[in-house]
C-alpha cells in the first residue's frame, strides 16, 4: 500500500519539483519527510505548529497520537497520552511542543484533555454546559483552544482559555 | 498526613477545574451551528465553517469586535472544509472544491492573492494543516482509501508570518 501511495505522489513530485525549478516560487513537497510518514504507517488529522507535526497514527493496531520534531526528524515519546482503552479523534499542538489538546473516546464517552509534555500530565476540560466535543484546535501560543461540540442537536465553537 | 494531602490534592482539583475560563463563539446570521474552529496564533481571528444552504462556508472573525471579515477569493470554492490559519491571520489555507474536484487554497489576506497548491488528482483530500509562520503545509488525504499524510515547503511561495510580523492589510482585512 505504501508502494502505491508512492506511486501515486512520485510524477506529481516530479512536476512540483521542475516548476519549483523554473520559477522559484512554487510550493515544495518535502520527500524526506513524506518518506519517513509513509514508513511509519497510517497517518490523519495532522497539526503543524513549529518544527512540531502533531498527527494520528495507526500503529499496532490501534490509533495513537504522536509528535514528531520536523528539524531532528523523529518522533517524540508521550508518556501517559495514549491508553489502549482510548481512540483518538482530533489533535492539536502549540508551537512549543509542550502541550497537546486531543479529543479521544473512551469508556463510550467523548472526552477533552490537554496534555503538559513537561509534566507528563494529563487534565480532562469538561465541557459546560455539557456537550460532546469533536475537533480541537489550540492557540500556537497555547494559551486558548477552540472547541467544536454537539449539545442540543447543533454544532457549536467553545473557547477555552490555558491557564 | 495522609488526610491533608488528601485535602491538598482536592483543593488543587477544584481550583483547576474552576480555571478553565471559557466562552462561547457565538452564532453567526440566521444559523447557529458552527464547525471546525481555527485560531490565529496571536488569537485575534477565528475561522470556522457554517452551513449556507447545502455548502459549508468558511467565515472568519475578529475575536475582540466579533465582526466578520468579508473573504470574497473564496466564494464559489464551496464547500470548504478544514480551514487553518497563520499567526496573525495573513494566510487562512483550507480544502476547496472546484466542480467535482477537491482542491487545496491559500488565501493571503494581505495581497489578496489565492494560491492553489497543486495535489495529485488520484488523491482525496481530507484535512490540512498550516504552520503559523506559513512556511509548511501538511495535508491529510486518502489514497486508494489509505490514510496518509503529505508535507509541503511553502517558504519559495509565501513570506512568512512571524509573531508581531506583517500584519495584513487590503484583501478583505480589517
Amino acid at each position: 500500500m505504501n508502494r502505491s501511495l508512492g506511486k501515486a505522489l512520485g510524477p506529481w513530485a516530479l512536476v512540483m519539483a521542475l516548476l519549483s525549478g523554473c520559477s522559484g516560487g512554487m510550493p515544495r513537497p518535502m520527500r524526506d519527510l513524506d518518506a519517513l510518514l509513509l514508513q511509519a504507517g497510517p497517518s490523519q488529522a495532522p497539526a503543524l505548529a513549529g518544527p512540531w507535526l502533531a498527527l494520528i497514527g495507526h500503529r499496532h493496531n490501534r490509533d495513537q497520537v504522536q509528535l514528531l520534531d520536523l528539524n531532528q526528524r523523529h518522533p517524540v515519546p508521550l508518556p501517559g497520552l495514549n491508553r489502549p482503552d482510548a481512540q483518538p479523534l482530533s489533535v492539536s499542538v502549540d508551537s512549543s511542543g509542550q502541550r497537546l489538546a486531543v479529543v479521544r473516546q473512551r469508556e463510550g464517552r467523548t472526552e477533552l484533555v490537554l496534555y503538559r509534555r513537561e509534566l507528563m500530565g494529563l487534565e480532562p476540560i469538561a465541557m459546560a454546559p455539557p456537550g460532546v466535543p469533536r475537533r480541537v484546535a489550540l492557540r500556537a501560543d497555547g494559551r486558548e483552544l477552540a472547541v467544536e461540540v454537539s449539545r442540543n442537536g447543533e454544532w457549536q465553537v467553545d473557547l477555552i482559555a490555558v491557564p | 498526613m495522609g488526610l491533608v494531602a488528601l485535602l491538598v490534592t482536592l483543593l488543587l482539583a477544584g481550583c483547576g477545574s474552576a480555571s478553565w475560563r471559557r466562552r462561547n463563539a457565538g452564532s453567526v446570521g440566521p444559523t447557529s451551528n458552527r464547525q471546525d474552529p481555527a485560531l490565529s496564533g496571536n488569537g485575534q481571528l477565528l475561522a470556522s465553517l457554517v452551513s449556507r444552504g447545502e455548502r459549508d462556508t468558511v467565515i472568519l472573525q475578529e475575536q475582540r469586535s466579533g465582526r466578520l471579515l468579508p473573504l470574497p477569493q473564496l466564494q464559489r470554492l464551496e464547500p470548504h472544509r478544514s480551514p487553518s490559519l497563520s499567526w496573525n491571520g495573513r494566510y487562512l489555507a483550507l480544502v476547496g472544491q472546484q466542480g467535482d474536484r477537491r482542491l487545496v487554497v491559500i488565501l493571503d489576506r494581505a495581497r489578496g492573492q489565492l494560491h492553489r497548491i497543486p495535489l495529485p488528482g488520484d488523491v482525496e483530500l481530507e484535512r490540512l494543516s498550516l504552520a503559523p509562520d506559513g512556511q509548511r503545509l501538511a495535508v491529510g488525504l486518502l489514497s486508494h482509501g489509505r490514510p496518509a499524510l503529505q508535507l509541503i515547503d511553502l517558504s519559495g511561495l509565501l513570506e512568512a508570518d512571524r509573531p508581531g510580523g506583517l500584519t495584513s492589510v487590503g484583501g478583505g482585512v480589517p
